[in-house]
């Protein structure tokens, strides 16, 4: 008996009808609002970890002076140029003297003249002690003849004012020529001082260095403290690191830096820190701190770096990878999975690690498991699927990068 | 003269259909008398425009006669007005078809077909298949009835369809023009059927023909022309 | 009884099957728009979530930080936390610009300038970490197409990708690149050097500010153009117990600015920010409807004109109307519903694919399952009026 046609036809009919509503079903269950919400997980582990710090700076010179005039005044020469090298006390640049050389002269003359008024001073002191002599040796004669009364008291009297006088008068020459001295020394520091003045006019190098920038030339007018040149010590750059305040914790002197420049990306170079600065930036929430380059650095000043700092190791804790942290309601947390449904643990958290590793301080045992990747915001009692990864090619945390 | 049969049967009194209104009306039927006995296989016989197939449709109640009288079996159905209100039941309990083309219904298989009609008036479709089963088992075409109409020979269809007709063991039956496309031996054998039929469930058959082949074997002829009928003995030959 | 449309159904599969993958097509393509516009609406909703902020404070009169742009200066955040009810706030920066990677290749991306740990940051990820370094590193959704390690530009400098998120994005649909806030600042206000190098050159034409006798006073002036101290928005989270607008009103009147609850920046985003696709959407919906009512009525009447032999045939033999319009409706419910599946089936499939989120919501589907037997009923009648209009005379004859 050959087979119905009809009933093969209807069979094949149903068949399709199933086909489609599991088709249906299918959709419906596994990629609706209805399917479960994929997850990785991790187990919470002990480790120690490796904190550091991490900011980013620029390069700035340590020593650095301004070469400029102490008066305002003209600028005559200027002898170096940008990037030359120079010694401590070399001549860099001349202000323009002015009158100062006729004014030295014109001291150089008062000095003369006054030389010249010692002299005479000094003549008249010897004029001066020769009357004296001379009134004093006829005072006494005169006295012995007083006493003998061979001349008259009115006699004596005047010879003895002579003496007098004479006396006075040597009394007032010395004292003219200690003056005309006085006068002497006067001028001398006079011209001194000018003389001085005129040496102001020579700018010299303070120290050996670098000439990094020329801002005047022959002839432009600049005023007292406005730089002829600026001058580096090429040998004191360091880096003048900003670190966020919140992610300071540990920063101190003596730290070792790794320090990436901006111009050499894949050439690390060592340093240390410095100095931490007492004083933070608070309007950008940074501290600062200066990094020395362990090895003479082919760096420019105002380039950026980026600095990494290494702390000590920590002791051994319990670890999380920062994904799995959450924060509800500013409390830090972590996705619990208890009998596979989600359940919100909260933790306080402690150091952490530049590749994601955080220590846990309580709040999960040592084992949990915690979700660390989900594919939607996780809700107590969601349901989910655990998975091995979320996107091909990672395989969790431990494949993340550093 | 008319004779009232004593049961079942087909018994129509002067009737008459008019189309149209007015100017324009046309008589199909002027005065028409005809009765049928039960197990009766009568032929209606006329040339076209003669107001055969208006003739069948009134008694089909497909459309309603202006005046006269028709009883189907024990029971008036019309009386210068119909005098039953579900026509469609009278059609699907007391009246059965049988058609120039075999029409059946091309997604139902052939015993579906059959069980369609007593399926619509009620009976569980078991006994309504059981039911076709048997027609088809007494048509002979028992062995194709799982088939689809489609793969049945034109003979088979015909068959069908007149196991169809009887389904609901009608009192009555309409064949309009059942041998049309058949040959005579096909022919011959349709009405061999019919009669088989009609004697054992003493059916009233009436037959619309002008094939010449069928009509020597009526015993009983009615002849339409004009819109009125006129009885004539036929030959009645015998078919075997 | 038997199924009458059933049997005709099952006889005529093929036809059947054939149209109902059409319709499905047009179907998927109807729920597809819907979910296009969920799609939109949960864009907004998702940056509004991902956030993790219960309150918005923006600029004064502005309606930012999404919608319109708003500046703040960045120490406004400190006055912010000290006010009652305020657990967490942060700054925040919202920037769409081309990012490049590595290989040429430039994406469309909302730069997002965040305080790590604060409102504003990732809430979940799913590859690598959050942001350990105050520089020079990003963590960007799937849908940018970075992968982790590699190395993107944002205006002058180069990031590291080092975290993946995934349906974060803005509410355009671009996807998310999250970088520290100092970062942000500085590729959002910053301009190019040209511009940088023609400023500091009036600044130092300008007498005022390049005084001889004052040394430092030009540097100082240029430093402070160049400084970045804007930024676009402070995200508040409430402490527990406090309500949105309780805390809002004071930041509101005594600090001068504009404060959105959630509810108030829903409404900005999707009121007004998708307000013309919403509308477009549902002009194509209805178009949608309209064509699928005559393309299903077309097919039903078609089918039933191709029966009416055997209707004519039925009706003489004595069924009912009630029977033949019965099978008619049921035919063309079937077809809706195989259409329906068809259509679900084919939208659920495609969905990823599109450049934009679909969300296909199950009311959705619902409401498309009544719409659909609804339509194919009412296209249903024209084909069952022509069916009981048949004269069941035309079989004889």
């Amino acid at each position: 008996m050959k087979r119905n046609p009809l009933l093969i036809r209807r069979l094949a009919l149903g068949v399709l009808a199933l086909a489609l509503l599991g088709a249906l079903a299918f959709v419906a269950l596994r990629t609706g609002p209805l399917a479960p919400t994929r997850v990785t997980v991790a187990a919470v582990q002990q480790g120690r970890l490796s904190p550091a710090i991490f900011g980013i700076g620029t390069v700035e010179a340590r020593r650095s002076w301004m070469i400029g005039p102490t008066v305002a005044g003209r600028v005559l020469s200027v002898k170096v140029d940008v990037g030359d090298t120079v010694q401590a006390g070399q001549l860099l640049a001349e202000m323009d003297p002015v009158d100062l050389d006729q004014r030295l002269a014109a001291l150089d003359a008062a000095l003369a003249r006054t030389a010249s008024t010692q002299a005479a001073a000094q003549a008249q002191v010897a004029d001066a002690t020769a009357r004296r002599a001379l009134a004093a040796v006829n005072a006494k004669r005169n006295q012995d003849l007083a006493a003998q009364n061979f001349i008259s008291a009115g006699a004596l009297e005047a010879r003895l004012q002579e003496k007098a006088s004479a006396d006075a008068a040597l009394q007032a020459a010395q004292a003219n020529l200690s003056g005309a001295g006085q006068d002497v020394m006067r001028q001398r520091a006079e011209r001194a001082a000018l003389a001085q003045q005129r040496g102001n006019v020579r700018l010299l190098a303070p120290a050996d260095g670098v000439v990094t920038s020329r801002d005047a030339e022959a002839g432009s007018t600049v005023v007292a403290g406005q730089p002829v040149l600026r001058l580096v010590d090429p040998a004191s750059l360091w880096v003048r690191l900003r670190v966020d305040q919140g992610r300071s914790a540990g920063l101190a002197t003596g730290l070792k830096a790794s320090i990436v420049l901006r111009s050499q990306p894949r050439t690390p170079l060592a340093g240390q820190v410095a100095r931490v600065e007492l004083l933070a930036d608070s309007v950008t929430e940074e501290r600062i701190a200066q990094v020395t380059f362990d090895a003479a650095a082919p760096a420019s000043v105002g380039e950026l770096a980026e600095v990494t700092l290494q702390l000590p190791e920590t002791p051994t804790a319990l670890l999380l990878h920062n994904a799995s942290i959450q924060r509800q309601q500013g409390q830090a947390g972590v996705w619990r999975l208890d009998g596979g449904k989600p359940v919100f643990a909260p933790v306080q958290l402690g150091a952490y690690s530049l590749d994601g590793q955080v220590q846990v301080l309580n709040g999960v045992k040592a084992g949990d498991e915690v979700v660390v990747y989900s594919q939607k915001a996780l809700r107590a009692g969601s349901r989910v699927q655990v998975v091995d990864a979320l996107v091909k090619g990672q395989s969790g945390p431990a494949g993340a990068t550093p | 003269m008319t004779q009232a049969p004593s049961s079942g049967g087909i018994l129509i009194e002067g009737l008459r259909k008019v189309y149209g209104q007015g100017d324009t009306a046309v008589e199909a039927l002027k005065n028409v008398n005809m009765t049928v006995g039960p197990g009766e296989v009568v032929g209606l016989v006329g040339p076209s425009g003669s107001g055969k197939s208006t003739l069948l449709k009134c008694l089909g109640a497909i459309i309603e006669p202006t005046s006269g009288r028709m009883t189907l079996g024990n029971e008036l159905i019309y009386d210068n007005g119909w005098t039953t209100s579900d026509l469609r039941a009278l059609r699907r309990d007391r009246i059965g078809f049988v058609f120039q083309a075999p029409y059946l219904i091309p997604f139902l298989d052939v015993t579906d077909n059959v069980a369609l009609l007593p399926m619509l008036a009620g009976v569980p479709n078991a006994e309504a298949r059981r039911r076709a089963l048997e027609l088809l088992t007494a048509l002979d075409v028992a062995h194709r009835a799982k088939a689809e109409p489609s793969q049945l020979s034109g003979g088979e269809q015909q068959r069908v369809s007149i196991a169809r007709a009887l389904a609901n063991r009608p009192p009555v039956i309409l064949a309009d023009e059942p041998t049309a496309p058949l040959d005579s031996e096909r022919a011959l054998a349709v009405m061999r059927i019919l009669n088989q039929m009609a004697q054992q469930a003493q059916t009233a058959i009436i037959v619309v023909t002008h094939d010449e082949k069928i009509i020597p074997t009526f015993k009983r002829i009615y002849h339409i022309r004009d819109g009125q009928t006129v009885e004539e003995a036929g030959e009645g030959r015998a078919l075997l | 009884m038997i199924s009458l449309a059933g049997r005709d159904i099952a006889h005529s599969w093929g036809k059947f099957v054939l149209t109902g993958l059409g319709l499905g097509l047009l179907i998927g393509v109807t729920l597809t728009m819907a979910g296009v516009y969920r799609g939109m609406v949960d864009d907004a909703q998702a940056l509004l979530t991902n956030s993790r902020a219960d309150l918005w404070v923006v600029q004064k009169d502005t309606q930012g930080p999404y919608a319109e742009s708003s500046s703040l200066k960045d120490d406004v955040v400190r006055s912010v936390r000290g006010m009652p009810g305020v657990a967490q706030a942060a700054n925040v920066t919202y920037f769409t610009m081309q990012v490049s990677n590595d290989d040429g290749g430039e994406t469309r991306a909302m730069v997002v300038g965040i305080e790590p740990d604060g409102p504003g940051a990732p809430g979940y990820l799913v590859a690598g970490r959050q942001l350990t370094r105050s520089h020079y590193e990003a963590v960007a959704d799937i849908k940018a197409g970075f992968a982790l390690g590699q190395r993107i530009r944002i205006r002058r400098h180069d990031y590291r990708v080092v975290g993946l998120t995934q349906r974060m994005v803005s509410s355009g649909g671009d996807p998310m690149v999250f970088i520290a806030l100092k970062d942000a600042q500085e590729a959002q206000f910053l301009k190019d050097n040209d511009a940088i190098v023609n400023d500091r050159t009036r600044t130092a034409n300008n007498p005022a500010f390049n005084r001889p006798g004052v040394p430092g006073l030009l540097d100082a002036v240029q430093a402070l153009q160049t400084s970045s101290r804007n930024v676009n928005a402070v995200l508040v989270q409430l402490a527990p117990g406090f309500e949105a607008e309780q805390v809002a009103e004071p930041i509101r009147r005594w600090k001068h600015l504009a404060v959105f609850t959630r509810a108030g920046m829903e409404e900005i985003l999707v009121a007004k920010l998708i307000a013309t696709s919403a509308k477009q959407i549902g002009m194509f919906l209805a178009i949608l409807a309209v064509v699928s009512a005559a393309i299903v009525a077309f097919i039903i009447y078609t089918m039933t004109l191709g029966k009416i032999r055997e209707i004519a045939v039925l009706k003489l033999i004595g069924t009912r109307n009630r029977t033949i319009a019965g099978m008619i409706l049921q035919q063309a419910l079937g077809l809706g519903l195989i259409g329906f599946v068809v259509g679900k089936v084919a939208a659920t499939v495609w969905a990823p694919v599109f450049p934009k989120y679909v969300l296909l919501l199950t009311q959705d589907a619902l409401t498309g399952l009544g719409a659909t037997l609804l339509i194919c009923a009412l296209a249903s009648t024209l084909a069952i009026r022509a069916a009981l209009n048949v004269d069941p005379a035309t079989a004889i004859g």
